[in-house]
């Protein structure tokens, strides 16, 4: 018997094909997966695809899986809403920074700006008023706000939105008082846009643009530009177009893989994020990163620069607190981007897989570092899915604003109860991790990226064996543990007896060394 | 100052700090082998212990560095200036001779037992595509060339074994003005091309043209290959690991259907055969002699592998002499006919043929061809579209010139395509799928030939032995598989290598052996732990399938080897890795899963490009963390804990039977 759960939010679109009298489903998910259901009787076939369209394109968010889903099989041992408090978290991030920085409720209630959370860090010389002065001059109310502060040399990583400039070249000194605040004497700062001078262009002619050097003149403005929305959308659907390609005629996959141009956009992003570590880690630099609304581009360069720098990210608690902090609660519009995913033609103009192309990024790096992660692969395919289709609330939504409007914290679990269970967690744990504290530089050569088969090929090739692989080196860390306490365990014997020896006069006291080299020889190897 | 400029400005310190700050293993410790002399690996890593910066995040500041000649000239104008007045050549030739006491620390460089330096130039610049110009000292003696900066701190060092170059080209006359301008380009054939610059003042590059001539193609000046002046010692010695009777014994050969036979002992049956074969029963000496006849170069189908369950085998030979006429033989009907009675489990018999159809039927011209399914009653023939060897060569060519020294960032997926180096490797996987899966799946024997059956035969029978008998996934086994599909059976190692002989365009080298090793690392990628071998083994085997360091893959058959005394004259490249097996262990390797049969997956998504050997010269190529190193230290520890806890048990039996009269030695107390 085959037992077949799927979500509804998970399928991505559905076909129906008739011949004779017989209905086939073909359904394709958002985790990439099809679907093919034979169904006799169009009857009943045509009803069968009808509802699950109806139940899978709800707009009601309310009637959504996560409002109705309650754990049974698990009790919540700490609950997840509570695991990234933005506050705790903010003020963790600024204890290192010698009272420099403060926590701002500026935006109580998300009156400032609704795709902020209520509550950001800020440098402490800025007083509320010019924040408010700040955010009027930033598309959609983003200020500056914090979003690193590298504890090795104090530089920051910022993140904004596009300042509203338009063409007459408007200026607002209180936004400029509010970037220079954050730089330390005689330091200048970078700003990363993450646009090509092209669609800045474009961008003024609509009331945005970016920082002038005339006014901005602490501050070198870099241009990195990465691909955005529909064309990640393209990218990203002819990708697994060519993935699910299981004709004959293979000998153009590679060059289909590289037309989709997937790969490209991913060292984009890398070599951005790259460079903003750079300059944090090496220059002692402070950056402010932004594209235009802020919410895309921006999140992937800061996220994953801080992959790069802090070795805290790389662990699994890590990586939740920068997936929570720097992509949900910076208000990332999960709702908007992750509503399709590469096989629906019904396309809204906001879905974008900015969120897969970090994963995928970090993926990346992942491959280079294999010992450096607490997490395995695993974890970051776990977040892809529930980022398109979960029934947890933790991916919901554009906002923690809307999240607030729907009182989601209270009507639905996050995906963090779940996943932080031990019984859960010690599935997705990298059997390699070694703490790794330094900063870790990637290779961005086309050569060193590969594509993410674990993820995009999954429903077309067997994994098993990578799966086998993984247990064995579970294994070989099992055995050793094994033989660790068996030592342990002999040593203590061998010691006893040759207490009992001594003490029977059998053994000449002070000859039993040999238990301390061993002992000597497995701490100097351990370190 | 540009937004862009100062961004490359920032580039530079940051790369340059980056090379502090890396964790990852220094060259230092991953090419402990080169000092040595053991490999010939030495990656182009640049000036610093721990590593080039190997990402640098602005492509264009890359591209700068890396390509432009006018950058590396200025580079260049600027040290040599300085430098003007120290420069002398100083030509040692101590041919014969020990080599001299080394004078100077900086000219002391690592030799082999048995190595002799045979030139030496100071003041010669190394043009690293990567790193840019550094200067140095270039020594060559009769197995390497070694390159030492002296301007840079620590020094960079290059070791190559001379048996990788396949060409030397001086490049500027007398007149050439410039920097950088006159000197000796050397084309390897391990995927990368040296140069060095020298200063025609100095007068020095005559002399190391002339030895490295000499010494890089021994051969052509009618010379022993340096394997045979290899005086390293081994504690394990390689040439008895592979014994074709204790082979065929532990595949239950000889038995009633199959015989082994010393026809061929004296070479007269097929001159590239070996000369213990294994037969049908069924076939007595004469009616052999009647099919030799019949098979391009006497090569007659003669066993590989036997199912030890089944009894279906994969047999191998060369193409019969069919001809334009379709000629045909009753004798080798007979004895296709005996193969196929050997195998109770089927009625028919399958005969792969590695080649194109066309060119099987282009065979028939020259006297080949193929078996007619007339003639051959039940037998089934299938042709395997492996491309020749010109097609190889081609496209190996193409994928050098993608891969060293900068690779097409926009294009490089495409043109890894345009080489179709992935297509000819998928095709030579998928046949010997087809094999593997007629005699496991269907119990069906094969005999495989392509028109001599020493080359697409080699990789074939090799790749389909390996997916069906889990003992060639081990060291040991896979070692007697080269050994005995490829060096016993016939692989014209010496002519498709070039080695020691200077026709660099000689059309009959190929990548042959390349392409299997290749295929062999796919089947690790998609089986990773099946093999008990690593990567780094399989990249140590094709570094010595160039060096000449070892007999091993030195002339064409077992007969030249025989004469040529390589087993008493020349050590095993087997004695090598045998005697260092910490290095080639793979530690995910498990005996009891794959207990049989692999079957890999061919599509063309699953074949990769092998960027760790093609690219490997790449400076971004190193390893960002040390694995390999973890492992080895791994692997030791497990050892040592294993060999305490054994020692403390002993101890303990020892006590708990009454030992307490004799109470254990115990050894170096140690102060706490």
């Amino acid at each position: 018997m085959v037992c077949l759960q799927l979500l509804h939010r998970n399928i991505d679109c559905i076909e129906r094909r008739f011949d004779a009298n017989r209905g086939a489903i073909v359904i394709k998910c958002k985790n990439l997966q099809i679907l093919r259901l034979d169904i006799p009787g169009q009857e009943e076939a045509l009803n069968i695809a009808d509802s699950i369209e109806t139940l899978s394109t709800l707009e009601d968010i309310s009637l959504w899986y996560p409002f109705y889903f309650r754990p049974r099989q698990f009790d919540i041992l700490e609950d997840g809403w509570q695991a990234f408090n933005v506050e705790s978290e903010l003020t963790r991030l600024i204890s290192h920074a010698d009272h420099s920085w403060r926590i701002s409720h500026v935006n109580k209630d998300f009156t400032v700006c609704p795709t902020y959370p209520e509550t950001v860090a800020v440098p402490k010389s800025v007083t509320d008023e010019l924040l408010l002065a700040s955010a009027s001059f930033r598309d959609g109310g983003r200020f500056p706000v914090l979003s690193y502060y590298h504890g090795d040399n104090g530089a920051v990583i910022m993140r904004s939105s596009q300042p509203l400039v338009g063409t007459t070249g408007r200026r607002c000194k209180e936004d400029e008082r509010v970037l220079n605040a954050s730089l330390r004497p005689g330091k200048k700062g970078y700003i990363i846009d993450t646009r090509s001078p092209n669609l800045i262009q474009m961008a003024k002619n609509r009331g945005g643009g970016c920082e002038p050097e005339v006014n901005y003149s602490q501050w070198k403005r870099v241009h990195r530009p990465v691909e955005r929305h529909t064309a990640l959308q393209e990218s990203l659907c002819k990708l697994v177009d060519a993935c699910n390609d299981s004709r004959a005629s293979m000998d153009k996959w590679l060059s289909r893989l590289e037309s989709s141009n997937w790969l490209g956009h991913v060292k984009d992003i890398l070599t951005c994020a790259c460079l903003t570590a750079q300059c944090v880690d090496k220059e002692g630099a402070s950056v402010l990163v932004h594209g235009g609304e802020g919410i895309d581009s921006t999140l992937q360069v800061t996220a994953l620069s801080q992959v790069i720098l802090d070795p805290d990210c790389r662990t699994v608690r890590g990586f939740e607190a920068l997936v929570e902090r720097e992509w949900i609660q910076a208000g990332h519009p999960f709702n908007d981007r992750c509503g399709k995913s590469a096989y629906s033609p019904a396309r809204s103009r906001y879905e974008a897989p900015a969120f897969l192309l970090f994963l995928d990024s970090v993926w990346q790096v992942y491959q280079q570092f294999p010992c450096s992660f607490e997490f395995s692969t695993q974890f970051l395919i776990v977040l892809f899915e529930h980022a398109y289709a979960s029934q947890f609330g933790t991916f919901l939504c554009n906002s923690e604003c809307d999240k607030r409007k729907l009182n989601l914290q209270r009507r639905a679990v996050s995906l963090w109860s779940w996943v932080n269970r031990p019984e859960v967690l010690q599935n997705y744990l990298n059997p390699l991790y070694e703490p790794n504290k330094s900063v870790i530089w990637p290779s961005v050569a086309p050569q060193s990226l590969e594509l993410w088969s674990e993820l995009y090929l999954r429903w077309t090739q067997d994994n098993s064996i990578l799966d086998e692989t993984n247990k064995q080196i579970l294994c070989i860390k099992e055995h050793n543990k094994e033989l660790r306490t068996k030592v342990v365990r002999i040593r203590r014997q061998l010691m006893d007896l040759q207490k009992e020896a001594i003490e029977k006069g059998l053994l000449a006291a002070g000859n039993h060394g040999n238990t301390e080299t061993a002992s000597e020889a497995y701490s100097s190897s351990a370190s | 100052m540009s937004a862009a400029s100062e961004d490359r400005r920032n580039q530079e310190i940051i790369d340059y700090e980056e090379k502090t700050s890396r964790g990852g293993a220094s060259p230092d410790e991953l090419s402990i082998h080169t000092e040595t002399g053991k490999t010939s690996t030495s990656v182009d890593s640049g000036p610093s212990p721990s590593g080039t910066p190997r990402s640098t995040y602005s492509e264009h500041d890359l591209a700068q560095r890396s390509d432009s000649p006018e950058m590396s000239l200025d580079l260049q104008s600027s040290i040599s200036a300085s430098s003007e007045n120290i420069a002398s050549t100083e030509i040692k030739s101590t041919q014969g001779e020990e080599p001299e006491p080394p004078p100077r620390k900086m000219d002391d460089i690592p030799l082999l037992a048995g190595e002799q330096l045979q030139a030496r130039a100071r003041d010669v610049t190394y043009l690293c595509p990567y790193t840019g110009p550094s200067r140095g000292t270039l020594s060559v003696t009769n197995y390497k060339l070694f390159f030492r900066s002296i301007d840079r701190e620590p020094p960079f060092i290059l070791a190559v074994p001379l048996g990788v170059v396949t060409r030397i080209e001086k490049v500027g006359g007398a007149t050439s003005r410039g920097e950088n301008s006159y000197g000796i380009e050397l084309f390897c054939k391990d995927m990368r091309n040296l140069r060095f610059a020298h200063k025609q003042e100095n007068h020095s590059r005559r002399i190391v043209c002339e030895k490295l001539q000499i010494f890089a193609f021994p051969a052509s000046h009618k010379l022993l290959y340096f394997a045979f002046h290899n005086e390293e010692v081994y504690s394990e010695n390689g040439w008895t690991t592979y014994d074709p009777i204790a082979e065929y014994k532990r595949q239950g050969l000889p038995n009633e259907c199959w015989r082994i036979t010393r026809i061929n002992e004296s070479y007269e049956l097929a001159d590239t055969y070996p000369a213990i074969l294994c037969v049908p029963s069924g076939a007595s000496d004469d009616d052999i002699q009647q099919v030799a006849h019949f098979r391009s170069r006497g090569r007659i189908p003669v066993i590989s592998w036997i199912h030890p369950e089944s009894h279906a085998t994969i047999t191998r030979c060369a193409q019969p002499l069919v001809g334009v006429g379709g000629k045909r033989s009753k004798d080798d009907e007979k004895y296709v006919q005996m193969i196929l009675d050997s195998n109770p489990q089927s009625h028919k018999l399958c005969i792969m043929d590695a080649r194109p159809n066309v060119n099987a039927v282009a065979n028939k011209a020259k006297g080949g061809g193929y078996e007619s399914e007339d003639d051959y009653q039940n037998a089934e023939v299938i042709f395997l579209d492996i491309h020749n060897i010109h097609v190889m060569r081609e496209s190996l060519r193409k994928l050098k010139e993608i891969c060293f020294p900068s690779i097409d960032d926009s294009h490089w997926l495409s043109n890894i395509e345009s080489t179709h180096w992935l297509e000819h490797i998928k095709c030579i996987i998928a046949g010997a799928k087809k094999i593997a899966d007629k005699v496991e799946s269907h119990k069906m024997s094969v005999i495989v030939h392509c028109s001599d059956g020493w080359d697409r035969t080699a990789q074939l029978t090799g790749l389909s032995l390996i997916m069906l008998d889990p003992y060639y996934r081990t060291i040991k086994g896979f070692e007697v598989l080269v050994e005995k599909e490829w060096l016993s059976f016939g692989h014209k190692f010496a002519q498709r290598v070039g080695h020691g002989d200077d026709k660099h365009s000689d059309p009959d080298r190929s990548p042959v052996f390349l392409q299997f090793i290749d295929c062999v690392w796919q089947l690790t990628r998609q089986f990773p732990n099946a093999f008990e071998f690593n990567e780094n083994f399989l990249i140590t085997i094709l570094d010595h399938l160039y060096s000449c360091l070892f007999g091993t893959f030195l002339y064409n058959t077992e007969q030249q080897r025989v004469k040529e005394c390589v087993k008493t004259k020349t050590k095993s490249l087997w004695s090598f890795i045998n005697n260092n097996l910490d290095d080639f262990v793979n530690p995910p390797y498990t005996t009891y899963l794959h207990q049989h049969v692999i079957i890999p997956v061919c599509s063309m998504r699953q074949i990769e490009l092998w960027t760790a050997y093609y690219v490997r010269w790449n400076p971004r190529m190193a390893p960002q963390e040390p694995v390999d190193l973890q492992n080895r230290a791994l692997m030791h520890f497990k050892r040592q804990l294993q060999r305490r806890v054994e020692e403390l048990q002993r101890e303990l039996a020892a006590k708990n039977t009454g030992g307490i009269q004799t109470p254990p030695r115990v050894s170096s107390p140690v102060q706490t």
